[in-house]
């Protein structure tokens, strides 16, 4: 059985310990706000994804059962299967949203020129099918290891390996115009 | 075929790398936990509960509940049957000998003008 780092966070969880659920909401609420952030593109369905992620948590703690799934990855599943609904709800939203760009600080002319190639990597990344925009999240994002990601996305390696190749030459075909610059 | 693979990989991480980082806004911290704590206060044991908690915690820490439970039922039960099957003659029989015991243990009278 592998380790699991969360088991005894979860534990304390389903007994409605506070300090517990901080420490859980800690170690993986900037992740899954990442990925939601990148699948959506819009910061406020990202948020109401993640918070609802957490939501199934809080009502499922107390039945957890270690051993069965690793933490991790059935969090990241949730998440992303929020981020799924959504995105069937309303499909043009990733597109409309592309242009939220978070808080940048330096100087005004290269914010500029940077907010400009965020965007544009945004919308190559929205034109991206779900899974294949999931998969080269979870292994260039969120630093999973291709096991990982293919148990978050329900897939086998070699079908998560198709999935990033056919994900990786799209965004280069789309993008290729920023390789002159 | 290898060496394309891998210029895509290295690209896409050069385009992934110029999107800004996400940061985790503290009203969206607060609203999670808001979520926590409507969700354990309906969890949260009922008086009757937390009482037998508390008796459990003393009798048998750290034990689970379903033991002390158990045991709590069983004597119950074992209580329960000695009453109801316990004869009625052995009420009476045992009334009767308590009534002489209780004369037994009656102070003896004494008379101590008599003894002198």
């Amino acid at each position: 059985m592998k380790f699991d780092p969360d088991t005894e966070l979860v534990a304390r969880v389903g007994k409605g310990d506070r300090v517990a659920a901080q420490a859980l909401m800690a170690r993986h609420l900037p992740g899954m706000l990442r990925l939601a952030r990148r699948m959506l593109a819009s910061q406020a369905e990202a948020e109401d994804c993640v918070q609802d992620a957490f939501l199934k948590v809080w009502t499922h703690a107390r039945r957890w059962k270690p051993g069965q799934a690793k933490f991790e990855t059935w969090l990241y599943r949730v998440t992303l299967n929020q981020c799924y609904d959504r995105l069937r709800k309303k499909p043009a939203l990733g597109l409309e949203a592309a242009a939220e760009v978070a808080d940048l600080a330096p100087a005004a002319d290269v914010v500029l020129e940077k907010v400009g190639l965020a965007e544009e990597v945004q919308n190559a990344l929205g034109t991206l099918p779900e899974r294949q925009r999931a998969a080269i999240l979870l292994c260039h994002y969120q630093e999973h290891g291709n096991i990982e990601a293919a148990e978050i996305l329900g897939v086998s390696v070699e079908a998560l390996e198709s999935l990033l190749a056919r994900a990786r030459r799209t965004l280069r075909m789309k993008l290729s115009h920023l390789r002159s610059r | 075929m290898i060496e394309n693979r891998k210029q895509e990989a290295r690209f896409a991480d050069e385009a992934l790398g110029l999107l800004p980082s996400v940061a985790v806004p503290s009203a969206l911290e607060a609203r999670i936990l808001a979520d926590f704590d409507r969700i354990a206060a309906r969890h949260a044991p009922g008086r009757l509960r937390r009482l037998f908690l508390r008796w459990r915690d003393d009798l048998w820490p750290g034990a689970p509940l379903w033991k002390p439970a158990s045991v709590l039922a069983l004597s119950l039960a074992i209580g329960v049957m000695a009453g109801v099957l316990m004869p009625m003659s052995d009420l009476a029989a045992s009334t009767s000998s308590e009534q002489q015991y209780a004369a037994g243990d009656a102070p003896p009278v004494v008379n101590m003008a008599g003894d002198l």
